[in-house]
């Protein structure tokens, strides 16, 4: 196989990740404040309902949830599962990773010292205020690093997608080794994601840096 | 700045070099056998471990469907596109079985007598040459694809690939996202779990050892390390009819795909492969 079809084929499989990946952090980020606000929930109901899919979603192994996703449907209603794959995959990443953003975001809420809140309502802000104007942008401030590692493991999780036989990057370079008996696939692959996520750390540091202020 | 950014760049260099020496393997582990090249540095023992029937696997109860496409398989072999197909893989044509002037003419449905508007979904792992495999092109090829693309044309079905994941092979195939396994698909031990096609060839299982390992028996591989992939038959084998031989060995080591065991063999980390013979043949052929 000559190196510009495997580095097409393999840019082609680069696509698929990246479908992966960016729909990934589009759903599971807001979802992981969704999440996060049930978890702090006045109502103990509940918290327990959030503290128990967090527990059941950070400690199953992720390729795991996605065979359930994916063959769930079919194996406990009977449903046809026919082109249904793609959806489950980003069901499946959303819902785990949402699951690790929100305790991101409850750690970021939670290291907030009450005297902001006190300050904040010495000064007239009012609830929504108080949470958007002063809370949250401290917040996004000390958990940017914890995100950046969070999505950085997002870019490699990416190939767990491959047990629903979706033909992500690395199920590629997998089967171009088998073909060529050869591992420059894999070496290819290393570099890919190396890049992919040079350039996450890179845009994250930019966002840290924008967050720069009172210094 | 400039200084984070030159050891970024050294990292990813000391990275890519660490990958591509474990790959190489002759660069490093197998610098001693590179002298001898002209022989083969990789044989199968004479002594093998058993033979086992390629067929196609259809869901329990598919009766109608196996019965339709294994007449279309016929159809091709009594039409000559079998081996058509065949003689552009030299590695698996002597182990076919299916010869013109044995075939039963029952149940051989007449060309384009299938439904339009069907599609048959193919079931295969994407990583079995070569029955199954990404081609030089980038495109989905190999033996049993090429059969079972030529089996929808004849029937006229239209063919729909469906490159699974081994491991989830039986999940896929009875929640539907595929209609039949048919690649280098084993039928000794599985006989009752799926409802079987024709049976289309012979395949030894062997073990794969460096020439010059001084291996030449099974007996030898007594106290060695042998190398094997998940979930194919030469792993069922030896954890059931060669269970004995298996027992033997220092250790069997479970490999996703025999890629990896190969690499493993070369840099001299394993000492043995268990693997079918057409497979095996396909793995060494970089190194004839």
């Amino acid at each position: 196989m000559s190196w510009a079809t495997m580095l097409t084929t393999m840019g082609e499989g680069m696509l698929r990740t990246s479908a992966i990946f960016f729909l990934t952090v589009l759903f599971s980020m807001p979802l992981g404040m969704i999440v996060m606000l049930l978890r702090r929930s006045r109502f103990s109901v509940v918290r327990w309902i959030m503290k128990i899919y967090i527990a059941v979603m950070r400690g199953t192994p992720l390729m795991l949830q996605l065979l359930a996703w994916y063959f769930g449907p079919y194996y406990l209603f009977g449903m046809s599962i026919r082109g249904y794959r793609f959806t489950a995959i980003i069901i499946g990443f959303t819902m785990n990773y949402a699951a690790y953003f929100a305790e991101i975001y409850r750690g970021g809420i939670e290291a907030i010292p009450n005297g902001q809140y006190e300050a904040a309502d010495v000064l007239g802000y009012n609830k929504v205020q108080t949470f958007f104007k002063i809370i949250l942008p401290q917040v996004i401030k000390t958990i940017l690093p914890a995100i950046t590692n969070e999505v950085i493991t997002l870019v490699k999780d990416t190939s767990l997608a491959f047990a629903l036989a979706y033909n992500e990057m690395f199920a590629l370079a997998k089967q171009i080794a088998a073909s060529q008996t050869s591992f420059t696939p894999y070496v290819v692959a290393g570099v890919f994601y190396f890049i992919a996520n040079y350039l996450v750390a890179f845009i994250m540091e930019r966002i840290e840096k924008a967050f720069d202020y009172y210094q | 700045m400039n200084m984070k950014k030159t050891l970024c760049l050294v990292f990813a260099l000391v990275m890519t070099l660490s990958l591509s020496a474990c790959g190489g393997g002759s660069t490093t582990g197998g610098s001693a056998s590179s002298s001898d090249a002209g022989n083969a540095k990789y044989v199968f023992l004479e002594e093998d471990l058993g033979v086992e029937t390629y067929a196609i696997g259809f869901r329990l109860g598919d009766e109608e469907l196996a019965k339709t496409v294994s007449g279309a398989v016929k159809a091709l072999v009594l039409n000559g596109k079998f081996d058509e197909i065949a003689a552009k893989y030299p590695d698996i044509k002597d182990y076919l079985c299916l010869k013109a002037e044995d075939i039963d003419q029952s149940d051989i449905p007449a060309q384009g007598s299938g439904d339009s508007n069907y599609t048959f979904k193919h079931g295969f792992d994407l990583s079995y040459p070569p029955y199954s495999y990404l081609k030089e092109d980038g495109t989905v090829g190999g033996f049993d694809v090429e059969v079972c693309q030529a089996a929808c044309e004849y029937l006229g079905w239209k063919y729909e690939a469906v490159p699974l994941n081994w491991e989830a092979k039986d999940m896929e195939l009875n929640a539907g996202s595929c209609d039949c396994i048919w690649s280098g698909f084993t039928k000794e031990g599985r006989e009752d779990k799926y409802t079987w096609g024709i049976t289309y060839s012979n395949n030894t299982q062997g073990i794969l050892v460096a020439a010059d390992s001084g291996i030449k028996t099974l007996a030898d591989l007594s106290g060695k390390v042998v190398g094997v992939q998940i979930d194919t038959s030469a792993a069922e084998m030896l954890e059931d009819s060669q269970a004995d031989l298996a027992k033997t060995f220092s250790e069997l080591k479970t490999y996703e795909t025999y890629t990896v065991a190969y690499n493993d063999l070369k840099a001299g980390a394993i000492d043995a492969i268990a693997i079918d013979m057409t497979s095996g043949a396909y793995l060494i052929a970089d190194e004839s």
